[in-house]
């Protein structure tokens, strides 16, 4: 019977080692690709959200499909299983707005890329042939690419059979005592070919080309339902589009590097915010332009389950300032002015483990390597009691929501003080109570 | 009109004097001044090379994933922005707030139920002079509280190096005006209701359900919480102190002054409509319990 009995425990404590699989049910989505302020972020809106939030002036990419969704919640997101169920809905889709008639909008071939430019947003967007064009051309540039590769290796191949035979034959004649000028002439004038570079005409090529609504809208609020083609609404597909825009874009960030831990970088966005150091080490800024948006709406463009505070505004990250230079004024109230350098982050040796970051050595310790980082070196010591900091940019103007102040906090020792000083209401109230009791016993 | 004033001021003072001898001032304002103490100490050994990491402190630890679960990320980064003096503000006023509010409502229900209110009604002061008085009393106790809790933490910042910031000087000035609005809830509570529990009941209720649809709205736990608090802040945010003081702050953040002003007037606006309102229902109800 006992053994009858562990057998059950065991066919059941089976049973209980299998996790919960999400069940995936198939439901009707948008698929969004939303323009953040930087990049394209892709997520999507399935049953769950009944709105769909964008960036206003700018091209965002709407497309309909069903697939299987389920609730993933470990990570506590929705996902989508598109390797099972990917159906692409043809159609058009209505675009209303408070009081006006209702727009239909049809899908559009479109592509975007960002080109290298002197700051790092430069994306474009194309429609229609313009998408194809832009496709193509970027094939072109692959292709020639990939022509002169094929070029190069060739060349390669018959530089090596060249420089190995001219080897060959000079060992030869060496070991049979003749004379091996001439051929080392040869080895000398015999220069391998060189390597194509890969193309540096995008940061992000562009991508192929598809086919999506193409939203370009100013700040309100939407409507969109899709239309099939046999002119029918299609069930599940009306959503609330609310498109909004930046409330400030006069905001540098600082992204701060602690010289101990380069793998912690903090960002210090607020313009009136303190950078409270203990001091133990120096830091390494990098400056960057940031604009303010809403926080609920943005964390919902990036990812439309998230959560956000629609009651707060955040700063967000867009692009490091070029060519800047930072003004430091430290206790002795001299300005400063510190440039952007190379840096080399070298793993420190021994027990004590960790990184330090060092000057970039391209002809020494670091030769054949690429810098770390490229920041601005801002000393730090327990000495110091505050330093004052504002970006300037190339031109030399000081850029508006740079200035920012590093305090190096005091070791608390103060404590008693501040308990004494707490203390105070307390001794205040015995004095007026002994002095009452002694009026009233007087 | 001048007989009003001067029974306010004579009654105002008298209740100072009466607040001033009692222990319980006292006792909330130093509770308040260590409840700083220890969120400044606390500031301060969650700093390291890096800056402020609240998770290198146990008690900030708790506080900042309490309320980074509760409101967000965006809302925690911006409280400790400028340091610790934000919060701690808030936190070191509560105490004496709180047992201003409440003793000056259980009080007035207190001498009306006694009779002591209508004894006076009969002498030279009216209604409204003996909740005006109670009111200036608030103000003064309120100004002298914050003025010692602003001391005290600039006493704090400078053994510390830290800085008070300059949202802290408009923090100072947005709760004067929030808890004025605040003490005439509780005269307009106090003159509807017929005793000090019922007065302490109904104020209570009407600032917390204030309070519950701020968080709500604030509150990133659940959409349909935020939902549901947004909807009904939507109809009753414009009786709300608590929503014109988020206003306020949050045109500090902007840096727009006129928000600011805005944000004042409107505070000392619904301030006034109540005390107004406490005056008719007085007049209406008289002063007898």
């Amino acid at each position: 019977m006992k053994k009858i009995w562990a057998f059950m425990l065991l066919f059941f404590a089976g049973f209980m080692l299998y996790g919960d699989v999400p069940v995936r049910k198939e439901q009707l989505i948008y698929t969004i690709l939303a323009f953040n302020g930087k990049d394209y972020s892709p997520t999507f809106s399935g049953e769950f959200s009944d709105a769909i939030y964008l960036i206003a002036g700018v091209d965002n990419f709407l497309s309909v499909r069903k697939t299987l969704v389920y609730y993933w919640p470990i990570t506590g997101e929705w996902k989508t299983d598109t390797e099972s169920l990917n159906v692409l809905f043809e159609g058009r889709l209505e675009l209303k707005t408070g009081g006006e008639d209702p727009r239909m909008l049809e899908q559009k071939k479109y592509t975007y890329y960002n080109i290298r430019g002197e700051y790092e947003l430069n994306w474009k967007v194309d429609q229609g042939e313009k998408a194809e064009e832009a496709w193509a051309r970027y094939q072109d540039i692959l292709n020639a690419y990939w022509d002169s590769v094929q070029e190069y290796q060739k060349a390669k191949y018959v530089y090596d059979l060249m420089f190995q035979e001219l080897i060959k034959k000079t060992g030869e004649l060496r070991e049979a005592g003749e004379d091996v000028s001439e051929l080392l002439k040869n080895l000398e004038t015999l220069h391998p070919p060189e390597q194509p570079e890969y193309p540096k005409e995008y940061i992000v090529p562009p991508v192929q080309v598809q086919e999506a609504f193409i939203l370009n809208l100013p700040v309100g609020e939407y409507g969109i339902r899709l239309f099939t083609e046999e002119g029918a609404v299609m069930e599940d597909s009306e959503r609330r589009v609310v498109v909004f825009n930046k409330r400030r874009d006069q905001g540098i960030g600082l992204e701060v590097i602690p010289g101990d831990r380069w793998t912690r970088p903090v960002e210090s966005k607020r313009p009136a915010s303190v950078l409270y150091m203990d001091g133990s080490t120096d830091i390494y800024l990098r400056p960057f332009f940031q604009q303010e948006y809403n926080d609920l709406f943005y964390e919902k463009l990036k990812k439309n389950d998230s959560r956000g505070n629609p009651n707060l505004m955040k700063w967000v990250r867009i692009q490091q300032v070029p060519e800047a230079r930072i003004e430091v004024i430290g206790s002795d109230r001299n300005p400063v002015t510190v440039l952007e350098k190379p840096y080399y982050v070298e793993q420190v040796k021994g027990a004590a483990l960790g990184y330090r970051i060092v000057p970039y050595d391209p002809e020494g310790a670091h030769k054949d390597r690429d810098p770390s980082l490229k920041a601005f070196h801002i000393a730090i010591s327990r000495g110091e009691r505050r330093i004052k900091l504002r970006v300037r940019d190339k031109m030399g103007n000081v850029l508006t929501g740079s200035e920012r102040q590093i305090r190096i906090i005091r070791s608390p020792g103060t404590g008693t003080v501040l308990i004494v000083l707490a203390l105070l209401p307390l001794l205040a109230m015995m004095i007026v109570r002994s002095r009452r009791s002694r009026k009233h016993t007087l | 009109m001048s007989e009003r004033l001067h029974a306010v001021r004579v009654i105002g003072r008298l209740k100072v004097r009466e607040t001033l001898i009692g222990p319980g001032y006292y006792i909330t304002l130093t509770l308040g001044l260590l409840l700083g103490y220890f969120l400044v100490r606390g500031f301060t050994a969650s700093v390291d090379s890096s800056g402020f990491n609240y998770h290198l402190h146990p008690v900030y630890d708790l506080i900042g994933r309490s309320l980074e679960g509760v409101f967000g990320a965006t809302f925690v980064e911006q409280l400790f922005a400028e340091g610790p003096f934000l919060f701690a503000l808030s936190v070191c006023f509560v105490p004496v707030f709180i047992y201003l509010a409440v003793s000056s409502v259980f009080r007035f229900g207190l001498e009306k139920k006694v009779g002591a209110l209508e004894l006076l009604a009969y002498g030279p002061a009216d209604g409204a002079a003996y909740f005006l008085a109670s009111f200036v009393k608030d103000l003064l106790l309120s100004l002298l509280s914050l003025a010692i809790i602003a001391c005290f933490l600039l006493a704090a910042a400078l053994m510390n190096n830290l800085l008070l910031g300059p949202m802290f000087a408009y923090s100072l000035v947005l709760i004067l005006f929030f808890s004025l609005s605040i003490y005439a809830y509780g005269i307009l509570a106090s003159s509807l209701t017929e005793n000090s529990g019922s007065a302490i009941a109904l104020f209570t209720g009407i600032i917390l359900f204030f309070l519950i649809i701020l968080l709500g709205s604030f509150t990133i736990v659940s959409d349909y919480v935020q939902t549901l608090s947004r909807v009904f802040a939507w109809v009753v945010q414009w009786l709300s102190p608590f929503f014109y003081s988020n206003l306020g702050l949050q045109a500090v953040q902007a840096g727009e002054t006129g928000k600011i002003v805005l944000s004042l007037i409107l505070l000392l606006t619904v301030s006034g409509a109540l005390l107004f309102l406490s005056h008719i229902t007085l007049k209406v109800k008289g002063v007898r319990a």
